[in-house]
């Protein structure tokens, strides 16, 4: 994760908070408050929804396993309602099983649970500046998918089909542990576009469509046509 | 059937392969030629005789009523005189004082069949020895002479001359003299002319067998077959004898038989034809009208009628097959040359050299009358039989070749199969590890790790939890670091330490300690197959004791993180990871130990016995300015965890 070290101008900046531990709920609801973020707090799908029926916030933090259902359709609807909220899946381990299935229906990042208050708070704003993070591990197993395998690793469908050379070169730098300044100093790119770059991937690993999942399927063998 | 092992060059430009063609042909043709000569040269070498003081040339010949003097050999103008057969009337002398050794008459060749009487007495009939009856070998005759009959000077010979077709009478020279003067001279005659034609007959039987059999286990190979047929009725030929009387039925099968040369021509015809890749054709039954015509006269008319019709059918049929064999041979050599071929070819040649000379015997044009197309009919029976032998060996040859690729082939197989198996096994192990993992991080994600999740915000909340929050924390990273090791890096150790310097990361940030990380080149590291995740998880914990003497030992404010592939002095390449801290250090005992306080000491333990495991050797230097800890890969990671011990 990279932080950037501009002080905090949050003026305004609602947050949708969505958790079921109650003690990890009130932790980041904590640190976030504390960064000055507006925090809607719900512990359930439907308190969640409740939220979002009030209008649409600038973030959608939310945990996967639920009481009521599953994160990922939360997720799902409102990337269709309110296409300019950014959507984080807070996740324990950081691990592909959670944030790559979050990815596919359209979150831009993750956060770790146990994260450093000061880190939850940096987060979030890289995330509001257009900075998706992306760990190593995540980017390891997207550039696994993009290699020619006969059967697909276990866990979860990826269309990895989209992804440039590029990007794909980018992501093998972040998963070897390389700074942003260092990819972009072993690519020839600007500093600065990496992050960008970072953002169309997760926006290309997104199922945009009921075709697309198709296409998917059929990619991964699901379905025989 | 064809040779097409040895095609000759196909892909030639056609007048390079016309000049080919030609050239071969001269070769062919020059060959053929000199084998005429040869063969020529040979016949015209008359057989050595007797003494020539025994010879006797001079007689007074009665036939047909008509009496005259006539030199030998004698050439008798009749084809058919059984009752009133020519006569010879001779003299001969024995000088006195021979009385002691037995004499004989000596008759070296005659067609048909002779009566020799001396002195009045009948001393040789050769109508009594079928295979003197046989006017296509020249079987000599001998016969002692009794001392009864015989008186020192002036004896009376006389020879009747016996002809019954189909050609006309002969009588050679005769000779009178000691027997064991004579003798040798018949005998090379029998050896030559009576003996060899019955080795070859069984030759020919054998190769009867030899072919039968081959025909049988091939029957797509009908020309063996037909081989087998002729060399049959060749056998049966050679071996039944003119009957001298009689019309009984055996007689007639008799006939039939011995009559068969033109059967057997049309059979070896249609060999030389299917061997040379002719298809059979519906009216190549023509080749067999003339033996066919002369089994029915065998069958239905008389032994006259058979000796006819042999003299304007069979030999005519001889001569005829040997000229289209010699065409049709030549065309296949020529076409593609081979040993086979070859030896068939020249073998025909040969015969039909004979077959020449023969018929100019025949027709009186030469000064002797003996038949030679029989005997080189031997010389073919050993060309087929060198040819056969020659294609088996090649076709041997062929087979152990084959089997040897094969074998090679197999073995490759073999090996590709072993590889891929274990390339499947490899895959299947590394999915199975994936899937387990996936379920691991599951379970932990949904227990474990929430569990510990929910530990770190309560010790937040309450005052003074703060040592249950950093045990708390310490876990979650070990869980991280056990699942991520557990995942497939393909053997590349900075995939690992990707994800160990994020959570370095965040694990100094809160002490302000900032973490430069420095990789020489992009690759970073040498990649390496055998990495196994307990080499992972060592080499990480190893690193990650290191960043925490950092932390809580050495108050540093900077942690730098070297990594870089070095060559060694061997040429081999070798990774190389150095941690290294601003910290205030500490001493290093000679033992290597930490000198101060134990927990360090144990630290520092721990991590020489992970370098040992992974066989990474370990340099640790301190000194006030900080902390330098240099950990060297090796070329290859131990396969077991032996060194554990």
């Amino acid at each position: 994760m990279n932080s950037l070290n501009d002080e905090p101008k949050v003026a305004a900046i609602t947050v949708v908070l969505l958790e079921d531990d109650a003690p990890t709920l009130w932790r980041l609801q904590d640190a976030l408050t504390k960064a000055g973020y507006q925090v809607r707090a719900a512990g359930t799908l439907a308190e969640a929804r409740a939220c979002l029926a009030q209008g649409a916030p600038r973030v959608l933090l939310t945990d996967l396993q639920l009481p009521d259902g599953h994160g990922v359709d939360l997720i799902r609807e409102t990337r269709q309602r309110y296409p300019d909220t950014e959507i984080m899946v807070i996740s324990i381990l950081g691990d592909e099983e959670s944030v790559i299935s979050a990815i596919t229906v359209g979150a831009t990042g993750y956060l770790l649970k146990d994260a450093f208050p000061t880190d939850i708070a940096a987060t979030v704003r890289d995330l509001v500046a257009g900075h998706s993070p992306i760990s190593a591990s995540i980017a390891r197993f997207i550039v696994r998918r993009t290699q020619n395998t006969p059967e697909p690793p276990p866990g979860p469908a990826l269309n990895t089909t989209k992804l440039t050379p590029r990007e794909i070169d980018i992501l093998w730098g972040i998963a070897k542990g390389f700074s942003y300044a260092e990819i972009a100093s072993h690519l020839g790119l600007s500093r600065q576009t990496v992050p960008g770059h970072i953002k169309n991937i997760y926006r290309k690993l997104e199922v945009h469509t009921r075709g697309e999942a198709v296409f998917e399927a059929v990619q991964q063998g699901l379905i025989k046509l | 059937m064809n040779d097409h092992g040895d095609d000759a060059q196909p892909d030639l430009p056609g007048s390079e392969r016309r000049r080919l063609r030609t050239s071969r042909l001269i070769q062919y043709l020059l060959l053929q030629a000199m084998i005429v000569a040869a063969c020529a040269l040979a016949l015209l070498q008359s057989l050595p005789g007797p003494p020539s003081q025994y010879q006797l040339s001079a007689f007074q010949l009665t036939e047909a009523g008509v009496e005259r003097a006539v030199t030998l050999p004698y050439f008798s103008s009749l084809r058919n005189a059984m009752n009133d057969p020519p006569r010879f009337e001779g003299h001969f002398v024995r000088p006195a004082g021979e009385a002691t050794q037995p004499w004989s008459v000596f008759l070296p060749r005659f067609t048909n069949g002779v009566e020799v009487t001396v002195n009045g007495v009948v001393i040789l009939d050769s109508r009594r020895d079928p295979a003197a009856n046989r006017p296509d070998r020249n079987t000599p005759a001998i016969a002692v002479i009794p001392a009864s009959v015989l008186h020192d000077g002036d004896n009376a010979i006389s020879v009747r001359l016996f002809i019954w077709g189909p050609i006309t009478g002969f009588l050679d020279r005769v000779w009178v003299g000691p027997d064991e003067l004579l003798r040798p001279s018949y005998d090379l005659r029998t050896l030559v002319f009576v003996t060899l034609p019955v080795v070859f007959s069984s030759w020919q039987a054998i190769l009867a067998v030899i072919l039968g059999i081959m025909w049988v286990m091939r029957r797509h190979e009908p020309a063996y077959g037909v081989l087998a047929v002729a060399m049959a009725v060749g056998v049966g030929q050679a071996f039944l004898q003119t009957p001298m009387g009689g019309e009984t039925l055996f007689s007639k099968l008799n006939v039939i038989l011995i009559s068969s040369a033109p059967i057997e021509s049309a059979l070896v015809l249609t060999f030389a034809l299917l061997f040379s890749g002719w298809k059979w054709q519906r009216y190549a039954w023509i080749l067999f009208l003339p033996g066919v015509l002369l089994a029915l006269a065998g069958a239905f008319g008389n032994q006259a009628l058979v000796r006819a019709l042999f003299l304007v059918l069979a030999i005519p049929m001889v001569g005829l097959s040997l000229v289209i064999m010699a065409i049709v041979t030549a065309r296949s050599v020529l076409k593609r040359p081979n040993v086979a071929g070859l030896l068939l070819g020249c073998a025909i040649t040969i015969m039909l050299t004979c077959w020449i000379a023969d018929l100019l015997s025949v027709f009186q044009m030469t000064p002797n009358r003996i038949f030679v197309s029989r005997l080189s009919y031997s010389v073919m029976l050993v060309a087929i039989g060198a040819g056969l032998t020659w294609r088996f060996a090649r076709a041997l040859n062929q087979v152990d070749g084959f089997a040897g690729r094969l074998v090679t082939q197999v073995r490759e197989a073999e090996e590709k199969l072993k590889a891929s198996f274990a390339r499947e096994e490899e895959r299947a192990r590394a999915a199975a590890l994936a899937r387990e993992r996936t379920r691991l991080m599951r379970d932990l994600h949904d227990g474990l790790g929430g569990q510990l999740v929910s530990i770190v915000a309560l010790s937040e909340r309450g005052n003074g939890g703060a040592g249950i929050g950093d045990a708390a924390r310490a876990a979650l990273k070990d869980l991280r670091l056990v699942i991520d090791s557990m995942d497939d890096i393909g053997g590349d150790l900075m995939l690992a330490l990707g994800s160990w310097r994020e959570r370095a990361m965040a694990q100094l940030r809160p002490h302000d300690i900032a973490l430069d990380w420095r990789a020489g080149t992009a690759q970073g590291l040498p990649v390496h197959p055998e990495l196994r995740p307990w080499h992972v998880i060592q080499i990480v914990r190893l690193l990650d004791e290191a960043v925490t003497n950092a932390v809580k030992h050495a108050g540093a404010r900077r942690v730098t993180v070297r990594i870089e592939t070095l060559a060694g002095s061997d040429g081999l390449h070798r990774g190389c990871i150095t941690v290294e801290d601003d910290g205030k250090g500490f001493e290093i005992a000679p033992d290597g130990a930490a000198a101060g306080a134990a927990k360090a000491a144990r630290g520092l333990r721990n991590m020489r016995s992970r370098a040992t495991r992974c066989g990474a050797e370990l340099e640790l230097s301190s000194c006030a300015q900080g902390t330098r800890v240099r950990l060297t890969l090796p070329h290859r990671f131990p396969d077991s965890d032996a060194a554990a011990g």
